[in-house]
């Protein structure tokens, strides 16, 4: 069993997890929104879902996590001081999290093109927006990830220098996280 | 506020060698339980199965809190909240499906 004295302190920047856990707050509200919403539209909240390629919601699924992983070794990495590691570790997670992007808009493009928008049921309304909105925190992770990249590069962080890279990774960390709840509701739970 | 600039190299207490074994198995086990899960979807309905689903939902996100947020060796505050969260945010679910 761990103690006080033991513990690390928390990765990155404090702030970030105001962020996070804000970030995380309001994902939960929605998330429970879509649930609550459910209950009185079970059976067109079901039939919207099988029109659904799921296919879509696993390959994006496995692209995220393994992401996530890059991430955690570009971390180790750093934390190591092995600089150029956790810069092609982060590397491949932003090529990984710019493949989510472009299944995600093969996905929307399938979805227009089937006439769905947000006005054509509840379902598809929550589906969207709560897809879109993550979509979105993919982006900002991204950019905030190829910054981490550059000033990696640049030769900004090393042993003893690394609450940047912390920072970064616990943000796209908390995506991934995200996703797997979005995964499971949209996409599996009928 | 937390700050770990200017930390002695190799403070962090994480087991040495090239593969982190946690963190690598951490992931294998997130593949697999995100193709299982995928595959109780697809199997049929059903409140066992969709309460197996969401189980597995939440083990998944606490294996990203545990090995790749890194939150199983800082205080355990940090690891008891994001819990809470996903303990909350799942029985939000699961009451609304078995209401349904």
């Amino acid at each position: 069993m761990k103690t006080a004295s033991s513990a690390q302190p928390l990765p990155g920047d404090f702030a970030i997890w105001v962020f996070i856990f804000a970030e995380l707050l309001v994902f939960g509200v929605l998330f429970s929104a879509y649930a609550l919403s459910r209950m009185s539209n079970a059976g067109l909240f079901d039939a919207s879902q099988a029109t659904l390629n799921r296919s879509y919601g696993l390959v994006n699924t496995l692209t995220l996590v393994t992401s996530s992983y890059f991430v955690a070794r570009a971390t180790r990495a750093i934390r190591h001081g092995r600089s150029a590691a956790c810069g092609r570790w982060l590397g491949g997670a932003l090529a990984l999290g710019a493949l989510f992007l472009a299944v995600k808009l093969l996905e929307f493009h399938d979805d227009f093109s089937r006439g769905i928008t947000l006005s054509t049921n509840l379902f598809y309304m929550f589906y969207l927006s709560l897809t879109f909105f993550h979509f979105m925190h993919v982006v900002l992770g991204m950019v905030i990830l190829g910054f981490v990249a550059y000033r990696t590069y640049a030769g900004a962080y090393d042993a003893n220098r690394y609450t940047g890279v912390e920072t970064g990774a616990s943000y796209w960390h908390m995506v991934d996280l995200v996703w797997i709840i979005l995964f499971a509701l949209i996409y599996v739970l009928h | 506020m937390s700050s770990i600039e200017n930390r002695p190299a190799g403070s962090v207490a994480e087991p040495q060698g090239f593969l982190p074994k946690p963190c690598t198995a951490a992931w294998a086990a997130l593949i697999g339980l995100a193709l299982f899960t995928y595959r109780l979807g697809a199997y049929g309905s059903g409140r066992l199965l969709m309460g197996a689903a969401l189980c597995l939902t939440l083990l998944k996100g606490q294996l990203v809190v545990d090995y790749f947020m890194g939150l199983r060796s800082v205080r355990p505050f940090w690891r008891i909240a994001m819990a809470a969260y996903l303990i909350v945010v799942g029985g939000v679910i699961a009451v609304a499906y078995l209401s349904a």
